[in-house]
């Protein structure tokens, strides 16, 4: 009587994790179907010939790749080469940056650490918005806004960088310091315990770090237009191609915007498709501890 | 081997919590001495003062008659087992041992002898070219002692 009982009970737990992960998956594919019709129905517009204005319907009726073409008559490609440039400067200098913080934080103990922590959360409470016209005025007088925008869009990018600590902190944080002792032992410098034992063993966060700081220039839009002040020469795509949306050119550069989009995302799907598997560790490695 | 000598060595943590009194040990070349006591008495504390990874509060400590206080771990010419063995994760077996002895610039060929050789005292030959985590607890026991047994220290 008793196996019986067993057996029926454990039959009932399967059925159970099968409905209730059958539910799961439906859950996912309603919401990845939501986050993934935008992306599609701009892939879709950028490829209309009939009509370059915002149309009610998502199929083209005419299908061709003269939107693409046509970004090459305008500004676009110094756009792209613009915030390429930034993205990759930045997420170079940035990862150096962050990971020096965030190792130092996690390792060391010194006076005013804990005041320091706490400083920079409290200015990181603070919009960066407010920053805007003190920065414009160093910049300006640096010489570094409109045409020269880049290499002060570089500088504004990079010398906040060290703030964002917290994520990769938490993941040295979890990286045992009796591995950094035993390296001390057999003679390692600081130097050498950080490039040899812990930058090994936080790849996922070197790479979350790294993407993070690559991505952020293509979606600025704020500073990149207060900084460029209207100078396509200095703009990134995000400040040129919002012109397109104005009122004046929106019926006649919609369908090009559309295409602007998709190369805009190119280089960042194909980086976040190579590095998922590292972006994600990366991420929940460094949530256990601030 | 060497000589180490410990004389009224303290250490104080932050909120005046003392983990080691005065602490006077003189221990010879080539001797073997066990600390034993009570948890939290201060064996592991007083060891790692002595590793360079504490600083000391006061008194001094000599190795080979230096004093070491202010010595960093790797200037003292030591070496160390860890309780919890501190394997590096992304190396295998063989470049666990090897590490210090490549830091200290030794020839491979030489590093290769003192390795295996050490290899095959603990008997873990086998199992060189394997990570850590593809070992049980036994073995990496055994490649957590090799590594300090391929160095030439004054102490461990």
């Amino acid at each position: 009587m008793k196996e019986k009982k067993t057996v029926k009970r454990h039959l009932g737990l399967r059925a159970t994790n099968a409905i209730s992960n059958s539910a799961i998956h439906v859950l996912l594919v309603i919401i990845s179907i939501i986050w993934l019709i935008p992306f599609v129905c701009i892939v879709l517009q950028s490829f209309r010939l009939e009509l370059s204005g915002p149309v009610g319907y998502v199929i083209p009726r005419q299908w061709g790749l003269d939107n693409y073409a046509a970004l090459l008559r305008t500004d676009f490609k110094q756009w792209y080469i613009n915030t390429f440039i930034i993205a990759l400067v930045n997420a170079a200098l940035q990862t150096v940056i962050v990971l020096c913080m965030s190792y130092t934080l996690s390792r060391f103990r010194f006076k005013m650490r804990g005041a320091l922590m706490r400083l920079m959360m409290i200015l990181g409470l603070f919009p960066g918005m407010l920053t805007m016209i003190i920065l414009y005025r160093v910049l300006k007088d640096l010489g570094l806004t409109e045409a020269n925008a880049v290499p002060g869009l570089i500088l504004v990018y990079v010398a906040s960088s060290g703030m964002g600590y917290y994520v990769s902190k938490g993941f040295f944080d979890t990286i045992p310091k009796s591995l950094d002792e035993a390296a001390r032992v057999d003679g390692a410098t600081r130097m050498q315990v950080l490039f040899k034992i812990i930058l090994p063993l936080a790849k996922p966060i070197v790479i979350y770090t790294v993407l993070t700081a690559f991505m952020a220039p293509w979606g600025d839009y704020v500073f990149a237009r207060y900084i460029s002040f209207e100078n396509p020469v200095g703009m990134n795509v995000a400040v040129g191609m919002y012109k397109w949306l104005t009122i004046d050119q929106i019926s006649s550069n919609y369908t090009m915007f559309c295409a602007g989009g998709v190369i805009v995302a190119i280089p960042v799907t194909i980086l976040f498709m190579c590095l998922q598997r590292y972006y994600v560790e990366g991420v929940t490695g460094g949530a256990v501890k601030g | 081997m060497a000589s180490v000598k410990l004389t009224k060595v303290k250490k104080i943590y932050d909120k005046n919590v003392v983990a080691v009194h005065d602490f006077d040990l003189e221990i010879k070349d080539k001797e073997f001495v066990v600390f034993v006591g009570p948890s939290g008495c201060g064996k592991s504390t007083t060891l790692r003062m002595i590793a360079g990874l504490e600083e000391i509060s006061d008194g001094t400590i000599e190795i080979d008659g230096e004093v070491v206080n202010d010595l960093q771990p790797k200037d003292r010419n030591i070496a160390m087992v860890f309780q919890n063995y501190a394997l590096y994760p992304h190396m295998t077996v063989y470049e666990n041992i090897a590490f210090s002895l490549r830091l200290q610039k030794v020839p491979e060929d030489e590093i290769y002898a003192r390795v295996t050789r050490a290899a095959e005292i603990l008997g873990i030959t086998d199992y060189l070219m394997r990570k850590p985590r593809a070992l049980s607890g036994g073995q990496r026991q055994r490649v957590a002692i090799g590594r300090p047994w391929c160095e030439t220290p004054r102490s461990s």
